[in-house]
């Protein structure tokens, strides 16, 4: 198996939209929750979300899109895109630059794209209902490549002319997490040289909202307590979008270009629970032995982990299932690493969040620090025993792994180590 | 509903409400305000005259920016994809566009063809007026004009040539290799005034074999075409070895056994010779291949020969 490095990371996230602001708003623990304008409504009983900044992507025409100007996108590739498509063609353009990849080393057969995303429910939304109103043949063309599930994955893989292996991933909030663990599979194994991975999301009224029907967001309004993974007083979670691309590659590549290192990828593991199609397992089941099938891959003891990077999206009955499968992976030393969820920061991404935490865990490796987890006022009794901890830590973590559960209980865990 | 009206370009009348407005000027919102202007009369009036500025108006909003100074100035025959970069994607946009403004349904199989600004512009009008589709331009590259022409080379002088229902536009470059350039004239080559009206011949020969003259299923035979005539003739312009001569011919007259076209040549922006009339005889293949008898004589022949009578016209307007 050859070993696989992070080289690059881009980030359009609602906690800052270049890897700078990000790491800042990691390491002060900046949230990026307000109360959303789209939800002010009474009939709307959730008043907070974590938007993206400096974009605006509310209108069903994408020429009316604003973005920031050091991103130029031509109509022809707009006019297929869903916003997360837009998020992620600037994250990706600042994964390239970050890793200073040459044209040459983005288009050729050694390097694949992985992506993971929704689709667009709100384009296809509003594409079916002109569809309905005035007929299919009066509908733009590219109104499906902007719409469907895989629209990330079409528009970039052939705007930035990808040779190697490309897909997409769909299990809900694993999906990116899935997408990170797949592309390591086709380097580790030999296939390709290098991956872009790629989680992004709408995050606007249409891919959030919905979830209020299944009672699973936050019904608060106060933007700082929003969203408080592992507190007593958790309601749910706050939805957020954006996109994260990272640059993986084999460690031929990074020899050979000279590339910087954030860390190593260094194994991953999977397990669904087998239970419920929207309910974790209350113990934790599927989680626990995804963590065990990674660290066993990745060659690493439960003793050695530094710091983990827990999904914990701030709904009562997930927080508690992950608190569980920790106890039972540390139990010989529960205290022992580092535990946070990042989410109390940007909200839960859904399909974007396995990726975002990824490139989180390897900005924290590279610059040495353990974000904190936010928002805690009062501890769940039944996360006692394991290091949660409240504030950004100073020390770099050496071993890290970040956990990702998804609808129908599918449970993804990566494993990092110091590059 | 009020009942339909009929104007004077035989387009049958909706009325145009204020929500229809409001709906228009959002669909063109992105297009200049004499495209939206042109497309609020014609849907008023039903006059085709607005018909060329709402298309071209469309055609623009679809044109990269930096691209869009080619169709200021431009004639029929530029081309869609290979002059203004739009791909099939973006054509299917602007055919949306074109028929929610102009309230019509365009299918698959009639875009297939569409290659220049020009033959949008004929399509939609004929389409908007109910009349028979024009067949689309059709490009003749070099290998396929030597192998129809009865002329050959070295006294061919066409290059690329392009012809459809309205014409034919052709470009010759002089390439200074010319045998009579050694003569004309002495250590100083122009092209001759009687070369270029040849020119222009030339390209009303390739009409007549790859137009569409006559009824379906005839053919011109080549071996039948020759010169007999030109009147107003003049020429604006020296033209040398390195000039690219734009040739177009215009049939004016076309009833088998004559032709009559205009004929024009332009150098760049400048124009270099006109011809009023440049007139070849010809017939078709049928009445070449097999003597006539009178049970299968050309519908048209007597026709033209006898232009039908007041007395018949009147019967049809009766």
């Amino acid at each position: 198996m050859r070993k696989v490095h992070i080289t690059g990371v881009g980030f359009i996230t609602s906690i800052g939209n270049d890897a700078a602001t990000v790491s800042e708003s990691l390491r002060e623990l900046r949230h990026g929750v307000v109360q959303y304008p789209p939800f002010q409504k009474p009939d709307v009983p959730v008043k907070v979300a974590a938007p993206i900044r400096d974009f605006q992507t509310d209108s069903t025409d994408q020429e009316d899109w604003v973005f920031p100007a050091r991103y130029r996108i031509r109509r022809e590739l707009l006019r297929g895109m869903a916003p997360h498509g837009v998020y992620a063609f600037c994250a990706m353009q600042q994964a390239i630059e970050d890793a200073k990849l040459t044209e040459a080393d983005v288009s050729n057969a050694d390097t694949g794209l992985y992506a993971a995303s929704a689709g667009s429910p709100f384009l296809l939304g509003y594409h079916l209902e002109r569809m309905r109103k005035v007929g299919v043949m009066r509908c733009p063309p590219l109104g499906i490549v902007a719409s469907i599930s895989g629209t990330v994955n079409f528009n970039l893989v052939s705007h930035f002319k990808i040779r190697g292996a490309s897909t997409g991933f769909s299990s809900a909030c694993a999906s990116s997490a899935h997408a990170m663990a797949f592309a390591y599979d086709e380097i580790a194994l030999g296939r390709q040289k290098r991956m872009f991975v790629i989680g992004a999301e709408d995050g606007n009224v249409e891919s959030i909202l919905p979830f209020a029907g299944m009672r699973a967001l936050s019904l608060q309004s106060d933007p700082s307590i929003a969203s408080r993974p592992f507190d007593t007083a958790r309601d749910g979670f706050v939805g957020t979008g954006g996109s994260t691309v990272l640059v993986l590659e084999s460690e031929d590549e990074v020899a050979r270009r000279g590339a910087k290192v954030y860390c190593e990828l260094a194994g991953w593991g999977q397990a669904s629970d087998g239970y419920n199609v929207a309910i974790s397992h209350p113990d934790g089941d599927g989680l626990r032995i995804a963590i065990e099938n990674a660290l066993r891959q990745s060659d690493v003891s439960p003793d050695e982990v530094d710091y983990v990077n827990a999904h914990a999206t701030s709904t009562p009955i997930g927080d508690i299932s992950e608190a569980k499968a920790l106890k039972a992976i540390f139990q010989d030393n529960p205290s022992r690493p580092a535990v946070s969820s990042t989410k109390a920061l940007t909200g839960h991404g859904l399909s974007l969040a396995g990726a975002m935490e990824a490139g989180f865990c390897a900005l924290a490796m590279k610059e040495g620090y353990i974000p904190g987890s936010a928002h805690i006022a009062n501890l769940d009794p039944a996360c006692a025993g394991l290091n949660i901890i409240r504030a950004t830590l100073p020390q770099r973590p050496n071993v890290v792994i970040s956990n990702s559960s998804g609808f129908g209980g599918a449970n993804v865990c990566l494993v990092f180590k110091s590059g | 509903m009020a009942p339909s009206v009929n104007n004077h370009s035989g387009v049958a009348l909706k009325p145009f409400t204020a929500e229809d407005d409001a709906n228009m000027r959002e669909s063109l919102k992105r297009c200049s305000a004499a495209t939206y202007e042109a497309a609020a009369q014609f849907r008023k009036t039903g006059n085709t005259e607005h018909l060329p500025a709402i298309v071209l108006g469309i055609i623009e909003r679809y044109v990269e920016p930096d691209l869009r100074a080619k169709l200021k100035d431009a004639d029929d025959d530029l081309r869609i994809i290979e002059d203004l970069g739009i791909d099939s994607l973006t054509m299917m946009e602007i055919v949306i566009l074109v028929e929610d403004v102009l309230q019509m349904t365009i299918n698959n199989e009639e875009l297939r063809h569409l290659r220049t600004v020009g033959d949008v512009k004929t399509f939609i009008e004929s389409k908007v007026r109910g009349l028979p589709l024009p067949k689309p331009t059709k490009f003749i590259p070099i290998e396929q004009i030597v192998s129809v022409m009865p002329i050959q080379p070295p006294f061919l002088f066409l290059g690329e040539a392009s012809v459809n229902a309205h014409g034919a536009n052709a470009k010759y470059k002089i390439s200074g290799q010319e045998f009579f350039l050694q003569g004309h004239f002495k250590d100083n080559p122009v092209l001759p005034a009687s070369i270029m009206l040849e020119a222009l011949g030339q390209l009303a020969v390739l009409f007549l074999l790859e137009g569409q003259v006559g009824e379906a299923g005839k053919t011109v035979d080549h071996r039948t075409i020759f010169f007999t005539s030109c009147e107003g003739v003049r020429c604006h312009r020296v033209c040398r070895p390195g000039d690219v001569l734009n040739l177009s011919i215009k049939p004016k007259r076309l009833k088998s056994p004559l032709a009559t076209f205009e004929g024009q040549i332009r150098v760049g922006q400048e124009k270099a010779a006109f011809a009023e009339e440049i007139t070849l005889t010809f017939a078709y293949a049928e009445e070449v291949a097999q003597p006539p008898t009178p049970q299968v004589a050309p519908a048209e022949q007597p026709v033209a020969l006898n232009p039908a009578s007041p007395k018949v016209k009147s019967a049809v307007n009766a």
